[in-house]
């Protein structure tokens, strides 16, 4: 029996992406299907960074060719990933060599945003993508504790910034031109102006996606991001105590009102494990961050256990997910980047929230 | 979500902003109406009952206006006003309610003794 291009387009219909949960055909992820006899080749390019599971959704389509079509011959599919840039509302200017835009936010200072921010960076990038972090957070900046970089960045035209570089990611922070214990004594517009530089003037070399760890709150740094910068989607981080899911509801009503995608909610410091005996407790009460996403109508991205390991790697200079890549704890920073990247690609096919086009007449 | 803009239009021989929504609803809105009832807190106050009533604006025009991220338009006027912030949700609000916020407008404008022309 013989087949053509359609029949195995029609065929791919039937199988499902686990990752986008959407048929491969609908995902557009189906290229250059060429049928020579009874040989089947083909392309699979994702719009998500999922370099660990390529080999699985290879072996995955090719299965599934196999049996949807009888009398088929070889069956070779590759699998590839690229990551689309995202479309930004007309009049806000592009962010030279930066894809997407990632804003991780929370209400409440101490729940581990820029944990979060930097190891959910590093899953990214261990899945292939090309990744940075931005730290927006101009009084008190951890991303170079976090990150383990020493030293300052190098300016090649004397205007602009080189990224450091750390565990392959390019990074940014106002801790790199001050000293340690120097303190930002500033007023609202100076940070706004820093912010503003920081992002701008950074050399950022084709990234993928842009991490920015935000500071805490609803002020100055987050709404000149949510006016001035194309951000892709922001992620909440929050703790599930009552304390932390209030503020974190402002943070993300704060988003809704100016129009920036919520991608979803981690919650962090969901569990503890006791070190001793290894009982593991809800301190900080269960599913609030769950209970907040269904209020809220967003996603439940993940939530990570309150685990001396986090803190400690994170402090020393090397996050859990290089500290440890193959260990539960960088599993589930892998998943919800995953998790991530795939919402930010269904985000760039979604052209409903351009800005409006803006006409003067003179009439 | 509220409905989100399409398109604006600016007619500037007829001092009018002409907006248009996702949900089709277009709505044309004198420069004079939307600088009498700008979200600043140099007019609405800052809160309800702090309006402050704007006098002689009848002939102000539009030099410019400036997207703020992807939620609200900054509508520049020619008598220096800029702080007005106009969300999609606030300028559908005004093109729903025009009339109503116009008579009120110039009810208060009588009531105070004021008028819509300019002193200069």
């Amino acid at each position: 029996m013989s087949f053509n291009e359609t029949d195995v387009q029609n065929a791919l219909k039937n199988l499902i992406d686990p990752n986008t949960r959407k048929d491969f055909v609908s995902g557009k992820s189906v290229k250059n299907i060429v049928v020579s006899g009874s040989d089947v080749s083909l392309d699979i390019l994702l719009g998500y960074p999922a370099m660990s599971v390529w080999g699985e959704i290879k072996a995955m389509v090719e299965a599934h060719l196999k049996s949807a079509l009888p009398g088929v011959g070889r069956v070779s599919a590759s699998v590839s990933s690229k990551v689309v840039p995202h479309a930004v509302q007309r009049g806000v200017k592009l962010v030279e060599g930066v894809k997407n835009i990632i804003a991780v936010a929370s209400g409440k200072g101490g729940v581990g945003k820029s944990t979060t921010a930097v190891n959910l960076a590093l899953a990214l990038a261990a899945e292939g993508a090309r990744v940075g972090v931005l730290d927006a957070d101009i009084y008190g900046p951890s991303q170079p504790t976090m990150l383990g970089i020493t030293g300052q960045p190098e300016s090649a035209d004397g205007k602009n910034l080189q990224p450091m570089m750390s565990h392959g990611l390019q990074a940014m922070s106002i801790g790199f031109l001050i000293d340690a214990d120097t303190p930002m004594i500033w007023r609202g517009p100076m940070v706004t102006q820093a912010l503003d530089q920081l992002l701008h003037q950074t050399k950022w070399d084709n990234l993928d996606y842009l991490v920015v760890d935000l500071p805490p709150g609803t002020g100055d740094i987050q709404l000149s991001l949510a006016q001035n910068v194309p951000v892709t989607g922001a992620v909440i981080v929050t703790t599930p105590q009552d304390i932390a899911l209030l503020d974190a509801r402002k943070g993300l009503k704060m988003f809704e009102k100016v129009g920036i995608k919520i991608v979803g909610i981690v919650e962090n410091m969901s569990t503890h494990i006791c070190t001793q005996c290894g009982h593991e407790e809800h301190i900080f009460g269960a599913g609030g961050g769950e209970k907040m996403c269904a209020d809220y109508n967003t996603e439940f991205l993940g939530g990570l256990p309150l685990d001396i390991r986090i803190r400690e790697q994170a402090d020393s200079g090397t996050p859990t997910v290089v500290a440890d890549p193959d260990g539960a704890i960088a599993k589930v920073y892998k998943q919800i980047a995953r998790r991530i990247a795939v919402k930010v690609a269904d985000m760039a096919q979604d052209h409903s929230a351009v800005f409006p086009k803006i006409v003067v007449q003179s009439t | 979500m509220s409905e989100q803009a399409t398109e604006i239009k600016l007619h500037q021989q007829s001092s009018m902003l002409e907006i248009t929504f996702s949900d089709d609803e277009c709505f044309e809105l004198p420069y004079e109406f939307l600088r009498v009832y700008s979200p600043s807190a140099d007019v609405s106050g800052h809160g309800p009952g702090q309006e402050v009533l704007q006098l002689g604006k009848k002939n102000v025009g539009v030099s410019g206006v400036v997207p703020a991220g992807s939620y609200a338009l900054q509508i520049n006027f020619d008598d220096g006003h800029h702080t007005g912030l106009y969300t999609w949700e606030y300028l559908y609000k005004l093109g729903k309610n025009q009339t109503a916020l116009w008579q009120d407008y110039l009810a208060r404008l009588e009531v105070a003794g004021g008028s819509r022309e300019s002193l200069r």
